[in-house]
């Protein structure tokens, strides 16, 4: 199979670092919010309607793209009783 | 009919990511999204954004939440980015580690279908989801759990 010309390492670094940093932080918190959904058995729908969320919202927080809040990283490391974030 | 060829664009450590290119032409369907906004002074956020959700999805993994459903509910299609944004970038997520990266415009209708360009660009991995599917059934192509093995020409 061919490879396309294009170098996909390139392209990326074209991004502003922060911005790739801002990415990356928002997939991680996506990633440690959608393992403590499954470790506790919530779905979407059931994770929503116990937060008082609608569940779009929900799918915004689960796809990495989000801008995560103190005030939402707040409200779930209450909800679940364990750190979303550290900082150290 | 045209024909197509599956090109690899890159292999991550959660994803390998491919492209599709027509015979005819003389740059992938991937490679035409990136040409027509790479440059483009308004587009470039929205562009880079999406670039940025395709970095992280090479190192986590083509996960189905981290993309927008698009297409058909019997279809793989699906678009980048999920929040709100100019420009889409429509993909085939075959499995949790295979992605084929296709063409993607400025999205100023209320759906795809609207829009014949766009409309066009999910169409071409539609029909070329099924066509990846017959080979697999008839033995010419082997999809493992984060490749594909090809060297065919399909028939779009």
């Amino acid at each position: 199979m061919r490879t396309v010309k294009l170098s996909l390492p390139d392209l990326f670094n074209e991004i502003p670092d922060e911005k790739r940093e801002e990415s990356r932080l928002s997939f991680s918190i996506s990633n440690r919010l959608d393992n403590l959904m499954r470790a506790r058995g919530l779905s979407k729908k059931q994770f929503a309607d116990a937060i008082g969320k609608r569940p779009n919202e929900v799918t915004r927080w689960l796809s990495g793209e989000h801008n995560f809040t103190i005030s939402t990283l707040a409200m779930l490391s209450t909800f679940f009783g364990e750190p979303i974030i550290t900082v150290q | 009919m045209s024909e197509v060829e599956l090109l690899l664009v890159n292999s991550g450590a959660g994803c390998t990511a491919y492209t599709i290119q027509f015979l005819s032409d003389d740059e992938s369907e991937f490679e035409k999204f990136v040409s027509k906004f790479r440059q483009d002074a308004e587009l470039n956020p929205d562009f880079q954004a999406i670039m940025r959700f395709v970095e992280q999805i090479m190192s986590n993994g083509a996960l189905e939440r981290y993309f927008r459903r698009e297409g058909k509910m019997n279809d793989s299609v699906v678009a980048l980015p999920v929040l709100k944004s100019k420009l889409r970038l429509y993909c085939l997520r075959l499995t949790d580690k295979i992605l084929i990266l296709g063409n993607g415009g400025v999205k100023n209708t209320r759906t795809y279908e609207e829009d014949d360009t766009l409309q066009g660009y999910v169409m071409d991995l539609q029909k070329f989801e099924r066509l990846i599917k017959q080979e697999v059934r008839n033995g010419n192509v082997e999809i493992t759990e984060k490749e594909i093995k090809t060297d065919k020409t399909f028939e779009l």
